[in-house]
């Protein structure tokens, strides 16, 4: 046991320990070890910062940044003490501050349970093995820090790398694959799965949209795999996704077909929407019980009560654990993201949480405009119809214009001629020759008189005389008219009325005649056999309630070529007839304020479908 | 002997009428257009009269109504090659509209009609 401390040896000592690659613990722990042995001491400690009270003589010594030397020559003379000091009292101590320029690190303590005198050598010493503590424990904290912001410079040049990519494109589609395939990359966000619910505001709930994710833990260990090897960064890897890139995952068919009502209290969906915050929902360490059970309902507790989220993604609704996220748009949450380790039951971490906020703002963004987008496009593509069918309208209107007046003057000479044949048909006697060519000129006459009537009809505006009525009776009627020659033929009539069908406000005759028209280019088309199938249905589109009519039948079909020409006046394939059967039905029905579609299957049949606008029903 | 007053300014339309009416037993006599046809109505007092409605000078509308301002009682058939009058006919002082055509059947059978011959 020596008195004197051999100072070099046990600063080299001290050295050696405290730039070792050691953990801070262990360096303290074996420092003090030193001190035990060569001073002989009894409890060395390095008190927190944190740890040190707000008054008595430890924060004298932290305040002052001075050392207190308890023993013989210098008693303790403290009265008032407080229980934290208590314990350090002994009958000789030191109380050694541990700072440099820029921090604080504590106080290193030393106490020796017999009275003692510190000689200079021991106070220099002291102090020199408190300086390389101080400078070991603010090392690690720098260290720490270092890699602190290391692992934060990483992430934002990851989030940069992702948003930059999400910037390339304003496809929705896409847009929302790179989003979530972004959070699943190993080099993204790396969770295991992650899926988009977006709030559909007309039905105040939220929609599955996409998931990506692997389909088992076999695929997921082998995209992981296949993936480390690729050196891509996660940008590069998200730029290969195309608008077009399909997502055949079964997940994501499963999550499109979520849909989650937003008054839904108890959904951690519904919640992390309507509260604007994300819910990390995860097992205790002893697995079974739930830490967070914010899920009343399902989600958590049991699968019986119809969770989605546990019934629809976890294997086992009672151990899955998964975090959701809120995603903003411009100050509204527009939807949320669901994420989980299912394959590698990696916990999710607060830090993983704030990571995943982050990206998710600026992918929030994305999304939002690719949708406004989207909209836009729509929007657009509808404009553009809309003016394709005023100049169609205009054309016609000319058109009309054009053939009445030649209509008209063509009349009267085909009046003189045919007035005058049939003179002379009369006239002759039944065994001339000249007989039949009189005739042939009456029936000729005829049947441009018969055009020039049609031409009329379909360039005249014909005032309606709107009626309620029920459209399987205008039906009916049209099909009494043709009804014997669908019987002598070989064809099948199929009549599928609905038993309740709205009654359409229209023209009972014009109707009718679009109808008869309708059936009528059927039966021809369909050349003595075949089926035509009538049906007359209620239909609810867009919040608005519709009587839809279908005429199918399975005949010739159209040649694709002439799809486009159907609905202009003049044109037909068929030689012996005038085109105006379906320009009829077509302004017959745009005159009702319905819309026509056409299924063509070209060698099998076509089916025309009609939709009308339903009289809204009386108020009771 | 029923008398017929045909007025249409195409000549082949007129000679076609006469000669068809002439055939079923009625007396006629033509105008070519509206103001022939206002002369002829006190001169040749006929108990029908036919009205094209496109003429040029004065129209069969006009005619009309300058014939109805002395003769209400004289029936008067409008024809036109224009499908589209028929809804402005009771507005009209006119007592019916054909729409001319080759064959005369409808206007023969209104002529009857209107002059309740068999």
């Amino acid at each position: 046991m020596s008195a004197h401390p051999d100072g070099y040896g046990l600063l080299k000592k001290a050295i050696h320990l405290s730039s070792s690659s050691m953990p801070i613990e262990k360096k303290l722990t074996g420092m003090f070890q030193l001190i035990a042995d060569e001073f002989q001491s009894d409890r060395s400690l390095h008190l927190q910062p944190e740890a040190i009270p707000k008054e008595g003589f430890l924060f004298r010594v932290a305040e002052s940044r001075k050392p207190l030397w308890v023993d013989e020559r210098n008693p303790f003379q403290e009265e008032a003490l407080l229980r934290e000091e208590r314990d350090l009292l002994c009958p000789s101590f030191a109380c050694i501050p541990l700072f440099d320029d820029t921090s604080f690190q504590g106080i290193f303590y030393v106490g020796f349970s017999r009275s003692r005198t510190f000689s200079p050598n021991d106070l220099e010493l002291l102090l020199l093995l408190a300086k390389e503590m101080g400078a070991a424990i603010r090392n690690d904290q720098l260290h720490y820090l270092a890699e602190d912001h290391e692992r934060r410079v990483k992430q934002l040049s990851t989030l940069w790398e992702l948003n930059k990519a999400l910037l390339t494109t304003v496809n929705f589609e896409r847009i929302v694959h790179m989003t979530l395939t972004a959070i699943t990359l190993g080099k993204g966000l790396g969770f295991n799965r992650a899926m988009l619910f977006l709030v559909d505001e007309k039905k105040y709930g939220l929609k599955g949209t996409m998931a990506v994710g692997p389909n088992s833990a076999e695929e997921a260990g082998r995209i992981w795999s296949s993936l480390s090897n690729r050196r891509e960064n996660a940008a590069e890897l998200l730029a290969h996704i195309e608008s077009t890139t399909e997502n055949r995952s079964i997940l994501n068919s499963i999550v499109r077909e979520i849909e989650v009502p937003l008054e839904h209290e108890q959904c951690i969906l519904s919640r992390t929407v309507l509260e604007g915050r994300p819910f990390n929902i995860r097992l205790s360490p002893e697995g079974g019980e739930w830490v967070q059970a914010r899920c009343e309902r399902g989600c958590a507790l049991s699968s019986e009560m119809g969770c989605y989220v546990s019934e629809h993604l976890s294997r086992d609704p009672k151990i899955y654990a998964f975090a959701t996220i809120p995603l903003w748009g411009k100050g509204k949450v527009i939807g949320v993201i669901l994420v989980d380790n299912l394959y590698n039951q990696n916990p999710i971490t607060e830090e993983d949480i704030r990571y995943l906020t982050m990206f998710s703002s600026q992918a929030g963004l994305a999304i939002e405009n690719a949708k406004l987008y989207r909209n836009l496009e729509e929007v657009h593509q509808e404009l553009k119809e809309a003016q394709t069918f005023l100049v169609h309208q205009e054309k016609m209107a000319a058109l009309g214009e054009l053939s009445t007046s030649i209509a008209h003057e063509i009349r009267n000479p085909l009046v003189s001629i045919g007035g005058f044949a049939r003179r002379l048909d009369r006239t002759l006697p039944a065994d001339a020759s000249e007989k039949r060519y009189a005739q042939t000129i009456v029936k000729e006459v005829g049947r441009l008189e018969k055009i020039l009537s049609h031409i009329l009809t379909y360039t005249h505006e014909e005032p309606m005389a709107p009626k309620e009525l029920d459209l399987r009776e205008v039906m009916e009627e049209s099909l009494s008219m043709i009804s014997e020659s669908l019987r002598n033929g070989g064809i099948q009539l199929i009549k599928e009325f609905s038993e309740k069908v709205p009654s359409v406000k229209g023209d009972y005759y014009q109707l009718k005649q679009a109808f008869f028209n309708l059936i009528n280019n059927a039966y021809e088309s369909m050349d003595g056999k075949g089926r035509l199938s009538i049906r007359i249905h209620p239909l609810l589109k867009n919040g608005s309630s519709l009587v839809k009519v279908d005429v199918e039948d399975t005949g010739t079909g159209i040649n694709p070529e002439a799809l486009h020409h159907i609905f202009n006046p003049f044109y037909t394939t068929k030689d012996d007839r005038l085109g105006l059967g379906l320009p009829i039905i077509h302004k017959i029905v745009a005159v009702h304020q319905g819309q026509i579609e056409v299924n063509n299957h070209p060698g099998k049949g076509v089916t025309f479908s009609l939709t009308f606008p339903a009289q809204e029903e009386k108020q009771r | 002997m029923m008398k017929i007053l045909v007025v249409d300014d195409e000549e082949s339309i007129r000679l076609l009428y006469k000669e068809e009416l002439e055939e079923d037993g009625f007396v006629v006599e033509v105008a070519k257009d509206g103001l022939e046809a206002l002369k002829q109505v006190p001169l040749f007092k006929p108990d029908l009269i036919t009205l094209d409605i496109k003429m040029p000078g004065l129209n069969g509308i006009e005619t009309l109504k300058r014939i109805r301002e002395s003769e209400r009682r004289i029936p008067i058939i409008m024809c036109s090659a224009y499908g589209e009058y028929k809804q402005d006919l009771t507005t009209w002082a006119s007592d019916a509209y054909v729409v001319k055509c080759a064959d005369l059947t409808e206007l023969k059978n209104t002529i009857r009609r209107l002059l309740r011959l068999p």
